[in-house]
Formats: structure tokens, C-alpha cells, sequence
């Protein structure tokens, strides 16, 4: 669906050549522009069936939050741990890839995280909310190994990054993370930073190896959380007195290093675009900090940067796009 | 040979194109979902720093004033788009001046406005003048997103009059028009005419294409898609966060199920999207879907636990009519 030429496109093209309904029809048809009839029906089967997986999984999730006190102790965990067994059977019976085998996996994942909630709720274990989303990427990592789906994976790239965002957001005294970090605070712009370095290195490990369960869009999923970490980390550097500004260092680092294979590997321009929307960000920081709300020229100048640089940034990811698709046609 | 000329040599042969026709020129109009969305993201704050460095520096609070301003500063972004021809610079520069007018001309004719339905009814027709008028399938997308999203709050506002600010953020249930049907009826009343327009649009899309009309109806499209995809959580941005006790534990009933209505539009516009296979507003169309969900879990109608229940009907109804259709095409 990727490759295709894009509506915008064909308007043009029906414009350029004045095309009649009819000659648009047949245009449409050439560049297989609508999809087939097996195409919709498998378009179905898969958004009905997601639809179905994520429903039971929020159904499970609902169950756990509304904290039924007519059930006791013993009830609600046997009914969390029967999803996790039904769904580990399930798996063993029509084992990934079958889809039966790749759903249990999912519900057995989404059932780990279930679970892990309700040992919370239930002990009052004081653990933070980021240990829980952690702890839950960490459980669920081998079912997300072995259902080999990027829906899997792309549900675990989440759950992981939430955990990071709450740490490092909020940085609070406990669990693995707060052990890693030598149980003092640390500063932000660097923890961020790791986030950032993390995502990439995920998504590098992805490029490497070439997993099936990792397609494009999950990996893009994986850059816009690095754009995120990234931004944030350079921003705080810059901005922050207190924070370290070696963070900007390393985010232009890592920045570069991911311009470069990017534009070696020429498959994808959304790291690109990642890393210049990044940069723009850093520019615009590194403005506010220099000007200091001092002048309202300020202003005129942010405007100024994010026109142009926007502008560069469009034009040069296009022109890469066109010649990279180009490229990939005459191979 | 690129897919543009392999559909060239395509079309030649079927002789719907002239053999000496001049190729079509390259330019910027296949981009990516996401360089469209970095450029409009960029241009709307740069619209935004324009308008209060000009209203900071020349100190301008007037109505007429900025009013003027305003006009001005959308006839100049109209100017700009008129003569970028190769979706430069200039293009960008517009969007900015656009938008700053946009903010200015409103502010300068709702400074005095006290009525919610006048002020949402004023920024219709400004975003509806805008797609109309501005010659630029960005700016036309950006209007009809934000002429979507005001829609919403115009059709909100009349079915409860006299809300308060409040009102800009979830629906206030003082003085509904149509008691405990004003949920439903505002639903119907904003949603039904977009999704007819989006499915009238797609039906007729190789009728128009073939037509000047292609540069207003694509960008119509496009906008559209993203409001019904994420009009809800854009024009009720606190009901998902406020989750206090007076937002749940209401007794079950038929009106439990009416919040799954905007999940089925959310996927309404994912299906549309695939249809132009367009994926990064399939995307859009199902990440709507998703928040919509979460949306459900702290709103509407009804305890957890009958959410819960619902959620595993749904499920199971879901899984059943995916496998039925799976089974139905392996046959045929």
C-alpha cells in the first residue's frame, strides 16, 4: 500500500492530462488505486478480529480496575489467572503462527499486566505505577517473543516506553529503574536521554536483525517515542539551569549517528523526519533560552525558524522519498 | 522508470493520454502523512508567534483594529499561495500569515461576544471562508479540520444554550433542548452529516476528480477523516481526564452502549482511509478508536463492571463476524 501513488498525486494527474470520469476510472484501476474485493474482506477480518482481540483485553482490564467486592480475594485472581492459563493452552494447541496462537499470546500478555495490577491493588504493595508497567514488559517480553506479531509488538514497545516516561518524568524513589540509577536522583535531561538512546537502540536492533514482528510502522511507532524522549531530554538541557547540558551533546550525537545510517540505508525517511523535527525543536529551545523572553523579536524570530526550517526539512525529506521510491522502482 | 510514468506509458496505451502530451512535472504533492503533518504542525505556531509578536509590538487590542489585521494579513497569505508554484518557502510563509489572520480577524470581531453559540457560529463560517477561499490544499485541509472541530462545538451549544466555559470542554447539562435524549440528538446531529459527506465524497471521488473541484473536495476529505476520527477527544479534552465519582456508577441501561457509537465512526474513518489507502489516516482512524475506548472507561453511563461485560459481548460479537467473513471468503 506503500508504494502506491498517493491521491494527491493522481489528482494531479488527472488534472494534467484532463481526464474525464471515465479516464479517472480506468486511472484509478491502473494504478489499483481501489482496493480489491479481498483486499476489504481481509481489511475486515483484520480490524474485526484486532477489534475483538483488544475489546476482550480491555474487558479483562475493566474487570480487574472495577475492584468487585461481592467476589473475594481468591475469586478475582482465579479468574485473571484462568484467561492466562486458557490463553498459554490456546497457544500450545494452534501455536504462532496460527492467529489463534498469536490472539492467546496477546491475551496472555495483556492478562500478565491484568495480573500484575491486581497483586497491586489488592496487597497495596506501594510499588509506583511505572514498576507495574515495567515489571509488565519485562513478565510479558517472552509471550511477545514467541507470538512473533507486530501487534504484540507494538503493544509491548508501549507499555515499555510508558514505563520510561513515568520514571523519567517523574523520577520516583523505587524499583529497577531507581536500583539502576545508584538509588539517587539523577538528572532529568541525561535520564531522558537515556529513553531516547533506548528506542534507538530498539529500533536499530530491529533494522539489524529484520524481525517479522517488527514492520515499519511499529519501528515508526519506536522513532516517534525517541522524538519525544529526544526533544524533551535537549529541551531540559537547554532550558532547565539546573540540568546538565551534556544531554544536548549526546541527543546531537545520537541525532547524527541516526541522520547517517538513515541516509545509508535509504528505505525510510521517518527517522529522518524524526531527527529534523527534533532539530527544530532544539533550535526553537536554544532561541528561548538565548533571548530570555527579553524582547517580543523573539517571537518574530521562532516564527521565522520554524518556517524555514520546516520548509527545508519537507523539501529535502521529499526529495529523498521521491528518490529513494524511484530507486526501489528501477530495482 | 517511475510509477508515475509506468502509469503514464499506461494510460497511452489505453489512448487516454495523448501521445505527444508533455510529462507531468514532479513535485511535492505525494508527501508523506508525516512531513505534511511536521509542516502544518510547524506553520500553525508559526502562525501563533507571528500574531502575538504583532499584537506585543504594536500593542494592538482594538476590535476593528485587529479585525483588520486580520484580513490583511489573510489577503497577504493568499497572495503568497498565489504565486508559490512549487510548495516552497512561501507556501509555509502563507500558512503562518493565514493562521495569524485567522486568530486575529476572530479576535478582533468576538472581542465582545458573550454568547458560546455566536462565537463557535462566527468561527464556522471564518473556517468555512477560509477553505473556500485560500488556494491551498494544506490550508484547505487545516479549515475543514478546524471548521469539523467547530461544528461540534456549534451543534453542542445550541442542543444546551446558555452553557458556561465549561461548555468548551464537555457538554453542559444545564438547559439541554431535548432532556435525556440531547446526548443522542447532539450525536446525530453533528455526526451523521459528516460521515454522509465523507461517504458521498468517497462514492463520487471519480467524478470530481475528473473536475476543478478535486482541489477543494480532496482536502474536504482529508479533514473530515480526522475530525470524525478525533473530533470527539479534540472538542472534550477533559472528559477522558476527569474521572471523579460523579462520572461513574450510573445504573445500566441502553444509553451504557451509546458511547460505542464513536468508536464505530472512529473505525468509519479508518475504513474510508483504506479505501484511499491512505495509511496514515487509517492510522489516525484507529488510534481514534482506541482513545475512544480509554474514553469509555472513564465516562458515560455505567459501572466497570457492566463495562466489562459489554466490552466481552463486543469482543466476542467482533471475533464471531471476523471469523464468519474469514470463513465466507476461504469458500468463495
Amino acid at each position: 500500500m506503500t508504494d502506491r501513488l498517493t491521491r494527491a498525486e493522481l489528482d494531479r494527474f488527472a488534472e494534467h492530462y484532463r481526464l474525464d470520469p471515465a479516464g479517472v476510472e480506468t486511472m484509478l484501476e491502473a494504478a489499483e488505486a481501489h482496493p480489491s474485493k479481498a483486499e476489504t474482506r481481509r481489511f475486515f477480518v483484520q480490524v474485526l478480529g484486532i477489534g475483538g482481540l483488544l475489546s476482550l483485553a480491555a474487558s479483562l482490564v475493566f474487570f480487574v480496575a472495577a475492584n468487585w467486592s461481592r467476589l473475594e480475594i481468591f475469586g478475582r485472581f482465579l479468574i485473571v489467572e484462568a484467561v492466562l492459563v486458557a490463553a498459554g493452552i490456546v497457544a500450545l494447541v494452534r501455536p504462532p503462527p496460527a492467529l489463534a496462537g498469536r490472539a492467546a499470546l496477546f491475551m496472555a500478555y495483556v492478562a500478565t499486566g491484568a495480573l500484575l495490577a491486581l497483586f497491586g491493588q489488592t496487597y497495596q504493595t506501594g510499588a509506583d505505577v511505572y514498576e507495574l508497567f515495567l515489571t509488565w514488559s519485562l513478565l510479558g517480553l517472552p509471550f511477545v517473543v514467541l507470538g512473533n506479531w507486530s501487534v504484540l509488538s507494538a503493544a509491548w514497545l508501549v507499555t515499555l516506553n510508558v514505563a520510561l516516561l513515568l520514571f523519567c518524568g517523574y523520577q520516583p524513589a523505587g524499583g529497577l529503574f531507581w536500583d539502576a540509577i545508584g538509588r539517587r536522583p539523577m538528572d532529568q535531561a541525561i535520564l531522558l536521554c537515556v529513553a531516547f538512546a533506548v528506542n534507538l537502540v530498539l529500533c536499530g536492533l530491529a533494522e539489524i536483525f529484520r524481525f517479522q514482528a517488527v514492520p515499519v510502522w511499529v519501528k515508526r511507532i519506536g522513532m516517534s517515542w525517541a522524538f519525544l524522549f529526544g526533544s524533551w531530554s535537549a529541551v531540559v538541557g537547554i532550558v532547565d539551569d539546573a540540568a546538565s547540558g551534556l544531554a544536548v551533546v549526546y541527543v546531537s550525537i545520537l541525532l547524527a549517528l541516526e541522520a547517517r545510517y538513515a541516509l545509508n540505508r535509504r528505505e525510510d525517511i521517518y527517522p529522518l523526519a524524526v531527527v529534523m523535527g527534533t532539530c527544530i525543536v532544539i533550535g526553537t529551545a536554544l532561541i528561548i533560552e538565548t533571548f530570555e523572553f527579553a524582547d517580543e523579536g523573539m517571537l518574530l524570530i521562532i516564527a521565522i525558524w520554524l518556517i524555514g526550517t520546516s520548509t527545508f526539512a519537507a523539501r529535502f525529506l521529499v526529495a529523498r522519498a521521491r528518490a529513494w521510491r524511484n530507486a526501489g522502482v528501477s530495482s | 522508470m517511475s510509477r508515475l510514468e509506468a502509469l503514464t506509458e499506461k494510460l497511452r496505451a489505453a489512448r487516454l493520454v495523448a501521445a505527444d502530451a508533455p510529462p507531468l512535472e514532479v513535485d511535492d504533492s505525494g508527501r508523506p502523512w508525516f512531513v505534511s503533518l511536521l509542516l502544518g504542525a510547524a506553520g500553525w505556531l508559526a502562525g501563533l508567534m507571528l500574531i502575538f509578536f504583532i499584537g506585543i509590538t504594536f500593542r494592538m487590542t482594538d476590535g476593528l483594529g485587529l479585525a483588520i489585521l486580520g484580513l490583511f494579513l489573510m489577503g497577504a497569505a493568499y497572495g503568497l499561495y498565489r504565486v508559490d508554484v512549487g510548495g516552497a518557502f512561501l507556501g509555509q510563509l502563507a500558512l503562518a500569515f493565514s493562521i495569524a489572520g485567522q486568530i486575529a480577524f476572530a479576535f478582533g470581531l468576538l472581542q465582545d461576544a458573550n454568547s458560546a453559540l455566536v462565537v463557535s457560529g462566527t468561527l464556522l463560517l471564518l473556517q468555512i471562508g477560509v477553505f473556500v477561499l485560500m488556494p491551498n490544499r494544506t490550508a484547505r485541509a487545516i479549515a475543514m479540520l478546524f471548521a469539523g472541530i467547530v461544528w461540534c462545538y456549534f451543534v453542542r451549544f445550541a442542543v444546551y444554550p446558555d452553557s458556561d466555559w465549561e461548555g468548551w470542554f464537555m457538554p453542559d447539562q444545564k438547559n439541554a433542548q431535548f432532556g435525556a435524549a440531547s446526548a443522542v440528538v447532539t450525536w446525530a446531529i453533528t455526526w451523521v452529516p459528516l460521515v454522509a459527506a465523507a461517504l458521498w465524497l468517497l462514492k463520487r471521488e471519480t467524478w470530481w476528480m475528473s473536475r476543478p473541484l478535486r482541489a477543494w473536495f480532496r482536502p474536504a476529505l482529508t479533514g473530515l477523516l480526522v475530525v470524525l476520527a478525533l473530533g470527539g477527544q479534540l472538542t472534550e479534552p477533559f472528559a477522558t481526564l476527569m474521572f471523579g465519582p460523579d462520572r461513574w456508577g450510573m445504573q445500566f441501561g441502553w444509553w451504557s452502549l451509546f458511547p460505542l457509537l464513536s468508536i464505530g465512526i472512529a473505525l468509519f474513518a479508518a475504513w474510508c482511509a483504506f479505501r484511499l489507502r491512505n495509511l496514515g489516516l487509517m492510522g489516525v482512524g484507529l488510534f481514534g478508536a482506541l482513545l475512544h475506548v480509554s474514553r469509555f472507561y472513564y465516562i458515560y453511563g455505567t459501572t466497570l463492571l457492566e463495562k466489562s461485560l459489554i466490552m466481552l459481548v463486543l469482543g466476542v460479537l467482533l471475533l464471531v463476524t471476523a471469523w464468519w467473513l474469514r470463513e465466507r471468503g476461504s469458500q468463495s
